[in-house]
C-alpha cells in the first residue's frame, strides 16, 4: 500500500478550512473552554475538574469533530466521491484524524492554561494518547452512522453526558449499583490514571486503568471497521 | 479489446430484480448511450461497473478486469464518474473544490488543466465563487468538470444535462466528442432523445432488466422507417409518398418543374421505437 502524505494533507486542509466556516460545529467545540472558564479559575482545583475539562473537550472536540466532519461529507454526497478518487480510505480518515487531532491538542493546551493543570508522568501521557485514539475511533463510527449533520450532533448528546461529564454525575449515581459499572468508562479510567501517579503510583498501579481503556479502544476499533467495509459499497 | 464487457449479469436488490440477464459490449473511443423508463436500471448499472456495489449473478468486466476491482486505486485513476450521488464541498469554492480532486488525482500542471476544465463547461467567471451559491445547472457542470479533471480514458456520466440549458447543453457535448477524438470512452444515461441521437455513437433500449435493442442511432432510425417521403412543394402543398414506381414518376414530375421545397424521409425518433420495441414510454 502506498500512503501518500499528498492525498491526506490535501484532504486535512480541506477539512479544516470548511471547519473554520461551521458555526454548528465551532459552538459544540467550544464548550471546554467554558467549562474551564467556569469551573476552573479557584485555587486548588480538584482533580475531577480537570478531568471533566479533559474528557469534555475529548467528546465535543476529539469525538465531535471528527463525527461532523463524516456525516456532513455523507449528507453533501462527498464521501462517495471521495472514496471514487484515488484517496484510499487510510488516507481519507487519517486527513480527518488528524484535524481532530490537532484541535484537540490546541484546545487541551489552553484548557489547561486556565485551568492550571499540568499533565505528569508518562503513564498519564499514555492514557491521554489512547484516548484520544479511542474518542477518534467513536468519532468515526458516529460519523459513519448519521447520515446528516444535524444527525451527528444527536449522536453525540450521549457521548457528551455520558463520557465528557460523567464526572458531574457519577456522585448523583454513587448511591446504586451502576456506579460500580460506570467507573469502567474511559473517561473514568483516565481520571484513575491521573489519581493513582498523584499518589505516586507506578505500572502495577495504573496498568489495570490503561488496559481498560486499550480495551475500549480496540473494541471501538474493531467495530468501526466493520461498518465502514460494510459503507464502502453503496447500502442496498 | 472491449472496455466494458458484461455478460448475462444480473442485479437483485432482495427479491427485487433491477436487472436480468444484462449484455452489454462498449469498444474503446466511443460514445455509448443507455436509454430507459425511470427505474430501469441505469443508473444501478454505473453502480455496478464502478465496483460499488457486487452484481448477482454473471460477468462484469471493465478494463478487462472484474469490475469489483474498479475500487482498487491504480483503476479509479483510469475513470471519472459523475452520477446525482455526486457532490460539492459547499463551503469551498469552484475553484477549491477542483483543486482538492486535481491534487487527489495527481493531475500535472492543475492550474492549468483546472482553467481547461472550467472552459470547457462555461465556468471561467464563476471559479471563486461558493459551491452553495451555485445554482442547480451550476452545479452539475461543475461535477462535469470534476468528473474529466484528471482525464480519465473511461467516463461515466448518469443524466449529465438533465439540469443545463440548451447551450451549457452543447458546450458539453462538444467537450465530449472531443474527448472521444482522444480515445476517452464514454458511458452515459439520458432521457434526452436529441442527445442520445447526436452524441452517442450506438443506444442501448434498457427495459424489463436487460438490453431490448441496441445499434447505432442512425441505423435503428432507418431500420423502423416506415418508408414513406414526405415533400413539401413551394405553393405550401405537403405530400407523404410511398417508395413505389407511381410515387417516383409523381416526385420526378414536380422536380422537372421545380416545384419542390423539402423532401425528406420520415425517420421515427429513438423514443418511437423505444415504444414500438416494449411497449412503454421512454420518458
Ligand atoms: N441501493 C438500492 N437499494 C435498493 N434498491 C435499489 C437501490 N438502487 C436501485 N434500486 C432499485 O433498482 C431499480 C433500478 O433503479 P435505478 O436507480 O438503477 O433506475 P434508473 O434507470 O437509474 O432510473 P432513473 O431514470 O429514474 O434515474 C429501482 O427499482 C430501484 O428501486
Ligand atoms: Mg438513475
Amino acid at each position: 500500500m502506498n500512503f501518500s502524505i499528498v492525498r491526506t494533507y490535501s484532504i486535512a486542509a480541506k477539512d479544516m478550512k470548511e471547519l473554520s466556516k461551521n458555526m454548528f460545529v465551532l459552538t459544540t467545540a467550544v464548550m471546554p473552554f467554558l467549562f474551564a472558564l467556569m469551573f476552573g479559575r479557584q485555587d486548588d482545583i480538584p482533580l475531577v475538574v480537570h478531568y471533566l475539562v479533559i474528557n469534555l473537550t475529548f467528546a465535543s472536540v476529539t469525538c465531535f469533530v471528527q463525527t461532523a466532519l463524516i456525516a456532513e461529507e455523507k449528507e453533501k454526497k462527498t464521501l462517495r466521491s471521495l472514496m471514487l478518487s484515488p484517496a484510499t480510505s487510510t488516507e481519507i480518515l487519517t486527513g480527518k484524524s488528524a484535524v481532530a487531532a490537532a484541535l484537540t491538542a490546541a484546545t487541551l493546551v489552553i484548557c489547561m492554561q486556565i485551568t492550571g493543570y499540568v499533565p505528569e508522568g508518562v503513564y498519564v501521557y499514555a492514557g491521554l494518547a489512547i484516548s484520544l485514539v479511542f474518542y477518534l475511533m467513536v468519532g468515526l463510527l458516529l460519523g459513519l452512522l448519521a447520515r446528516t449533520l444535524v444527525e451527528a450532533s444527536v449522536l453525540i448528546l450521549p457521548v457528551i453526558f455520558i463520557l465528557g461529564m460523567g464526572g458531574l454525575f457519577i456522585e448523583f449515581f454513587q448511591q446504586y449499583d451502576i456506579a460500580a459499572w460506570l467507573e469502567y468508562l474511559p473517561n473514568f479510567q483516565l481520571e484513575y490514571i491521573a489519581a493513582a501517579v498523584g499518589r505516586g503510583g507506578g505500572l502495577a498501579d495504573v496498568s489495570g486503568y490503561l488496559l481498560v481503556i486499550t480495551g475500549w479502544t480496540v473494541a471501538a476499533a474493531v467495530l468501526t471497521v466493520a461498518v465502514y467495509r460494510k459503507r464502502t459499497f453503496i447500502e442496498e | 479489446m472491449s472496455i466494458i464487457y458484461m455478460h448475462q449479469v444480473s442485479k437483485y436488490f432482495g427479491q427485487e430484480k433491477a436487472l436480468d440477464g444484462l449484455d452489454v459490449e462498449i469498444g474503446s473511443g466511443e460514445i455509448y448511450g443507455f436509454l430507459g423508463p425511470s427505474g430501469a436500471g441505469k443508473t444501478t448499472t454505473i453502480h455496478l461497473l464502478t465496483g460499488q456495489m457486487p452484481i448477482t449473478d454473471g460477468e462484469a468486466e471493465v478494463f478487462g478486469k472484474p469490475a469489483l476491482q474498479m475500487k482498487r486505486r491504480e483503476n479509479l485513476q483510469r475513470i471519472g464518474i459523475m452520477t446525482e450521488a455526486s457532490g460539492l464541498y459547499q463551503r469551498l469554492t469552484v475553484q477549491e473544490n477542483l483543486a482538492l480532486f486535481a491534487k487527489l488525482y495527481g493531475v500535472k500542471q492543475p492550474k492549468k488543466r483546472i482553467d481547461e476544465v472550467l472552459e470547457l463547461t462555461g465556468m471561467q467567471g464563476d471559479h471563486k465563487k461558493l459551491a452553495s451559491k451555485l445554482s442547480k445547472g451550476m452545479t452539475q457542470r461543475v461535477l462535469f468538470a470534476r468528473a474529466v479533471l484528471h482525464e480519465p480514458e473511461l467516463l461515466f456520466l448518469d443524466e449529465p444535462t438533465a439540469a443545463l440549458d440548451p447551450a451549457s447543453s452543447s458546450r458539453i457535448h462538444r467537450g465530449l466528442k472531443e474527448m472521444r477524438e482522444r480515445g476517452t470512452t464514454i458511458f452515459l444515461t439520458t432521457h434526452d432523445m436529441q442527445e442520445a441521437e447526436t452524441l452517442c455513437d450506438r443506444v442501448a433500449f434498457l427495459d424489463d432488466g436487460r438490453v431490448q435493442l441496441s445499434d447505432k442511432p442512425k441505423l435503428l432510425r432507418q431500420a423502423y422507417a416506415d418508408g414513406t417521403i414526405s415533400v413539401e412543394l413551394k405553393d405550401g402543398s405537403a405530400y407523404s409518398l410511398q417508395q413505389t414506381k407511381d410515387d417516383a414518376a409523381k416526385l420526378a414530375d414536380w422536380i422537372g418543374s421545380g416545384r419542390v421545397a423539402e423532401v425528406k424521409t420520415n425517420l421515427p425518433t429513438l423514443g418511437d421505437i423505444f415504444i414500438q420495441t416494449t411497449g412503454r414510454e421512454l420518458v
